[in-house]
C-alpha cells in the first residue's frame, strides 16, 4: 500500500474564495466608485482647468499626496490616473493584500482551525499554494474592477479630449503586479508568524517604512540612497500611462520580489511545526 | 501488521522536552489509551502522527507507510478529534463539518454518516457553532473524528464535556468501529474512559514511556487493598511498621480498617488473623489509583518493549 499525494484541495479553495468574497466586494465596490467619482469630477472642464494651472504651484510631494506624479502629466489622462495612485485607492488595496493571507494562514493557525485543516487529506503546501490563489485572484480581481471603473466612468461621463484606454490597462497591470507583491510579501509573514496580529504588523510597518522612504526621499537628499530598497520606488505608474520602457524593468523587480517572498514563505510554512 | 507504529520518537521545543524515546505499535482493531497528565507529551504524540509536527528524532508509520511532515500520509483514513476542538463559529455546523469532508473528496456515504451520528449523539446540525453549547461543539469535533469512517481514530480526550449518556454513545461508537477493523489512539486523563474503553494502554511521565501494558496489568501493579471488619465493640488497632513495610491505611473508622500494601498478602493476612475480624473484603484497585502510583513513585521507563497485548 502506497501512500498517494492527496488531490488539490479544491474545496478548501472554493471555501476560501466564499470566505473572502465579502471583504473582496466591499474593496472592490469602493474602487470603483472611486474611479467613477474621479471621472465625475474630471470631466467638468472649468473645474479641471483650474485644477490644473494650481497644480502647476504645488510642490511635487503635495502632488505626490493627491495622486502621484501622474498628474504632473499635465492631461486628463493624467487627473484620471489620480484614481490609480489615489492614497484610498492603494490603502485598499493593501489592506486586502494584508488581511487576507494572514486570515488564511495565521489566522486559521491561531483560530486551531488549521489544525483540522491538515489533519484532512491536504499537504501543507496545498494549504499555502490556496492561500496563494485567493490573494492573486482576489488582486487580479481589484485591478480589473479598477480599470472598468474607469472604462465605465468615461463612458458615463462626456471629456474635451479622448481619453484613450490602453493607457490604464498598463497601469491597472503595474498596480496589480504591486500589490500581488505586497500580497507575497504578506504570505511570507503570515506563514512565519503564529499570530496574525504580528504578521500585520510586520507587513504594515515594512510598507509604510517603503511608502514613507518613497514620498520623502525626493526632498531628503540623505535617504537618496536607500530608495532603491523601496518597493514603491518601482512602481512607476506615470511611466505605465506614458508608455516608456521603464516599467518592464521595474515589473522585472516586483516579479522577483513576487517569486522570491511567495517561495521563501512556501519553504518556511512547509518547514516550520503548525500549529505550535 | 501495525496501523500504527512508533519508534523512538523524540520531539524537543528547543530546549523544551516534548516525549522522549516513545516507542509502541498499535494493531488493526485495537483501542490503545494514551496516559498522562497535562503537558507528558500526549499531544506531541498525537501531532507527530499526523505529521503536523516534525519529529526531532525517531519514526511515525501509519498503516505501513512512514509520515512525512507535512504531506498527510494516508489522512483520508485517519479520523482525528484534538483535545481543543476549534472549528469556525460562524458556519452551521453541517456546513463546517462539509467543507472539512470535502477535503477527502465529495463522498456521499460521508454525508449520510454524518447526519446519522449527529442523530445518534442528539446534535442539532442546522445551528451555527458558535452558538453552541462547549458539550455540543465538543459532539461536533465527535462527528468530524467519525464522519468519514476511518481506518485510523485518533482522539484526543473524546468525552470532555460530554453529559454521561452522549459519553456511553461515544464509547459505543468506540467500541464499535474497532470490532469493525479500525485502530484508535485514545489520548485521556479521563481514566474511567479509558478503562472502559481500551485494552491496553501507555502511560507517558514527563515526556517518556513509563508503562506499555494491558490495561488488566497495570491496575494489578498498583497497591492491592484489604478492608477489615472487626467484630463489634472491638477497637481498630494501628498498623505495626515493623512487621508491615509498604502498609498503608487508606480510611480507618469505627470497626473498619482499610489498606493498601504492595507484593503478596501473606505478611498482611498473617496479622490480620491474629485480630477479631467480622470479615474481609478486596476492593480493586482502580486505574485511576494505578495511575496515581505512577506520579507518586520514582520514574520507571518502559520504552522499548511493545507491551504484551491482551
Amino acid at each position: 500500500m502506497t501512500a498517494t499525494r492527496p488531490p488539490l484541495p479544491w474545496a478548501l479553495l472554493a471555501f476560501w474564495l466564499r470566505r473572502t468574497l465579502p471583504l473582496w466586494g466591499a474593496t472592490a465596490l469602493m474602487i470603483f466608485l472611486v474611479q467613477i467619482a474621479v471621472c465625475g469630477i474630471v470631466h467638468d472642464n472649468e473645474h479641471v482647468k483650474a485644477f490644473l494651472s494650481m497644480l502647476k504651484f504645488l510642490p511635487g510631494i503635495v502632488k505626490t499626496a493627491l495622486g502621484g506624479e501622474a498628474l504632473q502629466l499635465g492631461n486628463v489622462t493624467g487627473l484620471l490616473a489620480m484614481g490609480y495612485q489615489h492614497p484610498l485607492v492603494l490603502t485598499l488595496y493593501m489592506l486586502f493584500a494584508v488581511a487576507v493571507p494572514t486570515g488564511l494562514l495565521a489566522g486559521q493557525v491561531q483560530q486551531g482551525t488549521m489544525e483540522l485543516i491538515l489533519s484532512r487529506p491536504t499537504t501543507k503546501t496545498q494549504v499555502y499554494v490556496c492561500a496563494a490563489v485567493v490573494t492573486v485572484l482576489g488582486m487580479a480581481g481589484l485591478v480589473a474592477v479598477m480599470f472598468l471603473g474607469t472604462a465605465a466612468g468615461t463612458r458615463a461621463y462626456t471629456f474635451d479630449e479622448h481619453v484613450a484606454l490602453d493607457p490604464f490597462l498598463r497601469a491597472a497591470v503595474v498596480a496589480g503586479l504591486a500589490a500581488s507583491t505586497v500580497g507575497a510579501i504578506t504570505l511570507l509573514a503570515a506563514a512565519s508568524f503564529r499570530r496574525r496580529g504580528t504578521a500585520v504588523g510586520v507587513t504594515a510597518g515594512f510598507l509604510v517604512v517603503n511608502y514613507a522612504v518613497a514620498v520623502i526621499a525626493p526632498w531628503w537628499p540623505w535617504l537618496e540612497p536607500v530608495t532603491p530598497f523601496s518597493l514603491f520606488y518601482y512602481i512607476d505608474l506615470t511611466a505605465a500611462f506614458l508608455g516608456r520602457a521603464g516599467p518592464v524593468s521595474d515589473m522585472a523587480v516586483l516579479g522577483s520580489v513576487l517569486v522570491v517572498s511567495a517561495v521563501a514563505g512556501g519553504v518556511i510554512w512547509q518547514r516550520r511545526d503548525l500549529p505550535l | 501488521m501495525d496501523t500504527l507504529e512508533i519508534r523512538s520518537l523524540t520531539k524537543w521545543y528547543g530546549s523544551t522536552r516534548g516525549v522522549e524515546d516513545v516507542t509502541f505499535a498499535i494493531e488493526r482493531g485495537e483501542v490503545f489509551g494514551y496516559l498522562g497528565p497535562n503537558g507528558s507529551g500526549k499531544t506531541t504524540t498525537l501531532r507527530c502522527i499526523l505529521g503536523l509536527l516534525r519529529p526531532t528524532r525517531g519514526e511515525v508509520r501509519v498503516l505501513g507507510q512512514p509520515v512525512r511532515p507535512g504531506r498527510a500520509t494516508h489522512h483520508a483514513r485517519i479520523g482525528y478529534l484534538p483535545g481543543d476542538f476549534r472549528i469556525w463559529p460562524q458556519l452551521k455546523a453541517r456546513s463546517a463539518l462539509g467543507v472539512l469532508a470535502a477535503l477527502g473528496g465529495p463522498d456521499r456515504k460521508t454525508r449520510v454518516r454524518r447526519e446519522e451520528i449527529a442523530e445518534r449523539i442528539g446534535l442539532n446540525l442546522d445551528r451555527p457553532v458558535g452558538d453552541l453549547s462547549k458539550g455540543n461543539r465538543q459532539k461536533v469535533g465527535v462527528v468530524f473524528a467519525f464522519q468519514h469512517q476511518p481506518d485510523l481514530l485518533i482522539l484526543d480526550e473524546p468525552t470532555a464535556g460530554l453529559d454521561p449518556l452522549v459519553r456511553q454513545i461515544v464509547l459505543e461508537m468506540i467500541r464499535e468501529a474497532a470490532a469493525a477493523g479500525a485502530t484508535v489512539l485514545l489520548s485521556s486523563h479521563d481514566l474511567s474512559e479509558v478503562s472502559a474503553a481500551c485494552g491496553r494502554a501507555g502511560i507517558l511521565r514527563e515526556g517518556r514511556l513509563v508503562e506499555l501494558a494491558p490495561i488488566s496489568r497495570i491496575v494489578q501493579q498498583g497497591h492491592r487493598r484489604l478492608r477489615v471488619w472487626l467484630k463489634e465493640g472491638e477497637q481498630v488497632p494501628a498498623v505495626p511498621a515493623d512487621p508491615l513495610p509498604g502498609v498503608q491505611v487508606v480510611q480507618r473508622g469505627p470497626g473498619v480498617l482499610e489498606i493498601a500494601y504492595e507484593g503478596t498478602a501473606d505478611v498482611v493476612l498473617r496479622w490480620v488473623s491474629q485480630l477479631p475480624v467480622d470479615r474481609i473484603a478486596t476492593p480493586e484497585t482502580s486505574l485511576e489509583e494505578a495511575f496515581i502510583q505512577y506520579y507518586t513513585t520514582p520514574t520507571k521507563c518502559r520504552t522499548t518493549s511493545g507491551g504484551d497485548r491482551p
